[in-house]
């Protein structure tokens, strides 16, 4: 029965070959700006390089402090001295990465001025993180307890400061008016991953603003990695009880709203959420409400094109009618005709889309990203094809199902 | 003629009315793009206010805040000589860090007259700060080191756009701006200057007030803006970096460029722009062919209506008319519509948009949902026009 449906489909599409491209333009470009958005999302919430345990991995990332009485608050990302002090007390991780947010620094090699982001490190960054090294290794606890000036660079800095896949390590690099030993060279991270992008690794030690400094909130960020995925609900709790226990005496801030997230929530709360909300519902619905809003003009297109084929197939339908074919058999032949149309134009969205994504990871737009068109994002496709077609399919097939045999046949 | 054209759409009206729908939808996507550019055009063509050519800015933070206040002033000061020593720089300037073109804001909410005018975007610098952003002082003059920090009036300089809001046309000069509050002392305009785009060439105007640095903001000023000379390159900004950096030995220390940054900050309203367009362009595309299509097939199921029509004495001209009359119509209904969706989004005010942006937007997008109609029916109008009475007539 499909086989037959799929040869009609077939026969169909060739009849108007003028009707046929505006319908496969249609869906296939719906579905490639639908893909590549897709992607974009999909790069930032999945692309887990070098951060491979995120599943059992919590994120801090801003401590919100607030004055019940004035509404003053003071929010940014949280202190070393809070993490050092309270958070590495924590029982329930099997590590804490703590690292500074990164700052831009400057330095000039060869009267060529580079832009360099540092990001002060633990040691347990390294553990939790797990870069590709190119050479070298990473700073030891050690060193770092012995504020040596040692670094470890990104492919990229190393390819601009030294020359292109020279080697650094054992080498000095001068930024921000300091020099530093070259311990190690790791592939480079998108700026899209917040808690890991650098383009040099420092030992927290090295830092020029003082760690001791006592205030809650700094530029670190920190991430909490538990045992196994189950340990992630307590050590929330966990994080929420430290929280408590920080003493607030006599300061101008009584109250700390400060989460421990998973990574997509950690994200989504600084852009949407506040304090009590992670942000991620409202992200969701607003996507929504955007794909909806979107595919409307491509399915009003498609259904009033499908109609006026339709009448045009009024002869074929009066005749199965005449000799017995029920409403019901030849809206499904209608609507499968339709899907086997819409997968079609996907085959070609999806062909779009990788040539949109080459491009873009070629073209440089936004420094090394990669993204590509994975399982989940081949499967948002595949959805959207099949809820396309069977939108656009049902209001001419029931019309269609309406036709009066008498007056179709009439037609002829 | 329009009653019966109406009467031709009115007999079709199951199929009429998704195509009308189609229309409707496309015209309110349509208004919706133009609104938006012309909103940005309109700010693009204002005058960006400021020569932020060969202006560099450095960024530090103030690491030394256990000194006193009067070592921190000592260096800072050095800092301002030294910098100025340097072969190439005309003129440093200290300010907050809501220079152009950065992402940081300072504002607050502002009371005149006992009447709310809206936020006003604070700016705190010292009296260099028109030199080196080199725009003109339209009225009044610039701070100098006669405004103390300590009179009983603070002297502050506002934007044109604030002054028209607060004094209208009149002068503001030596006027009092905002009404009296416990914990400041009352501001005295001593000058207006135009209005700068400190958000980049897209910006809509915002209320600006300047206030002079006074030796207490030293402790949080964290950028310096360094006017050079255009032949100025990394050897200079190398040695100007030392320099900061050796000064403020526990601080991190940034040089950007304005005119790097006005770049920066402008593909931020750029990219979504332009994205938004090539999503409606190809809806467009795509609707256009979906009409297209629809009309032309429509016109062919009609060959013989349009035969008859021919056959008792229709000119080939007047059939193409009618076809082309029926499509703008239906198009003519799907505005009408569209507008009434359309006229809500200045009155409710759903937007912080100007009305007359929405005025231009209307009229373009309906402009362009009519040329759009004639160009699809066109083609297929003038097919009927060629259809050959006996030919049509012969088919029934």
């Amino acid at each position: 029965m499909l086989k037959n449906y799929f040869k009609i489909a077939i026969a169909v599409l060739k009849r108007r070959k003028f009707f046929t491209f505006i319908s496969l333009f249609g869906i296939s470009f719906t579905l490639t700006i639908l893909i590549v958005l897709a992607a974009f999302i999909n790069n930032i919430a999945r692309n887990d390089y070098p951060d491979r345990k995120r599943d059992r991995s919590l994120y801090i990332l801003l401590v919100d402090q607030r004055n019940e009485k004035t509404g003053g608050r003071n929010s940014g990302p949280a202190s070393f001295y809070m993490l050092d002090q309270y958070v590495s007390k924590m029982k329930i991780p099997e590590k804490i990465a703590i690292a500074s947010v990164f700052s831009a620094t400057n330095t000039y090699v060869n009267n060529r001025k580079l832009s360099i982001n540092v990001k002060y490190t633990n040691d347990a960054f390294w553990d939790v993180m797990e870069f590709d090294f190119l050479e070298g290794k990473a700073f030891t606890s050690q060193q770092i307890n012995n504020a040596e000036k040692i670094a470890v660079i990104s492919e990229d800095t190393r390819d601009d400061y030294f020359g292109k896949d020279v080697s650094a390590v054992g080498k000095y690099i001068e930024t921000d008016n300091e020099k530093y030993r070259v311990c190690g060279v790791v592939k480079d991270v998108p700026i899209t991953m917040m808690y890991a992008y650098g383009n040099m690794y420092l030992p927290y030690t090295v830092s020029k603003r003082d760690v001791r400094e006592k205030g809650l909130t700094s530029d670190y960020t920190c991430v909490l990695v538990a045992r196994s995925k189950q340990d992630l609900p307590a050590m929330k709790e966990e994080y929420q009880s430290i929280l408590a226990k920080i003493p607030m005496k006599g300061q101008e801030f009584d109250k700390i709203y400060s989460h421990a997230d998973d990574f997509v929530s950690s994200y989504t709360r600084i852009i949407l959420g506040d304090g009590m909300n992670s942000g991620v519902s409202t992200l969701i619905i607003a996507l929504t409400v955007f794909a909806v809003l979107f595919m409307l003009l491509p399915t009003l297109n498609l259904i009033n094109i499908n109609t006026s084929r339709i009448i045009e197939r009024s002869s074929e339908i009066g005749v199965r009618k005449a000799f017995g074919a029920s409403s019901t058999t030849l809206v499904y032949q209608f609507i499968t005709e339709n899907i086997i149309l819409t997968l079609i134009g996907g085959v070609i969205g999806l062909l779009l889309s990788f040539g949109i994504l080459t491009w873009i990871n070629a073209s440089g737009m936004i420094p090394n990203i990669s993204l590509s068109i994975d399982f989940y994002v081949l499967l948002l496709g595949i959805a959207c094809c099949f809820v396309f077609g069977f939108i656009s399919g049902v209001y001419p097939a029931w019309r269609m199902s309406k036709l009066n045999v008498v007056t179709a046949l009439k037609t002829v | 003629m329009i009653r019966h054209l109406f009467k031709m759409i009115w007999n079709k009206k199951k199929q009429n009315a998704l195509m009308l729908v189609e229309m409707l939808v496309s015209f309110l996507v349509v208004f919706a793009v133009f609104s938006l550019l012309v909103y940005n055009y309109q700010n693009y063509r204002r005058p960006i206010g400021i020569n932020y050519e060969n202006v560099w800015v450095i960024n530090y933070n103030n690491s030394d805040l256990d000194q006193s206040l009067d070592t921190v002033l000592m260096v800072r000061e050095a800092i301002r000589r030294e910098i100025l020593a340097l072969p190439g720089v005309q003129s440093a300037s200290f300010t907050s860090n809501n220079l152009p073109f950065s992402m940081s804001q300072n504002n607050n909410g502002l009371t005149h007259n006992k009447k709310f005018l809206g936020m006003v975007n604070h700016y705190t610098s010292d009296d260099f700060y028109d030199d080196v952003l080199g725009f003109p002082v339209i009225e009044g003059r610039w701070f100098t080191k006669a405004d103390l920090s300590s009179g009983k009036f603070e002297p502050v300089l506002i934007n044109e756009s604030l002054k028209q809001a607060a004094f209208g046309s009149g002068s503001a000069l030596g006027k009092t701006l905002g009404d009296p509050s416990p914990s400041d002392r009352p501001r005295r305009v001593i000058g207006v200057i135009g209005d700068i785009k400190y958000k980049g060439d897209y910006q809509a105007p915002e209320y600006a007030m300047y206030m002079r640095a006074d030796t207490g903001s030293y402790r949080w000023l964290s950028r310096i803006m360094v006017k050079v000379s255009p032949d100025a390159g990394a050897d200079l900004e190398s040695k100007m970096f030392k320099l900061v950096a050796n000064s403020l030995k526990k601080s991190n220390v940034e040089i950007e460029h304005l005119s790097e940054k006005r770049v920066s900050r402008n593909s931020l309203a750029l990219v979504p722009m332009i994205i938004l367009l090539i999503v409606a362009g190809f809806l467009i595309i795509n609707v256009a062919l979906g009409l297209f299509g629809v009309l032309w097939y429509n016109i062919s199921r009609r060959k013989g209506e349009i035969g008859l029509r021919r056959a008792v004495g229709a000119s080939s001209n007047a059939v193409s008319k009618q076809l082309v009359g029926e499509a703008v119509m239906l198009s003519t209904l799907a505005l009408l519509i569209g507008s009434f969706f359309a006229v809500q989004f200045p009155l409710l005010k759903l937007f912080d948009l100007p009305a007359d942006v929405y005025g231009y937007a209307w009229f373009y997008a309906v402009l362009f949902i009519y040329l759009l109609v004639l160009i699809c029916a066109f083609y297929p109008g003038k097919q009927a026009a060629a259809i050959h009475p006996a030919v049509a007539l012969h088919e029934e």
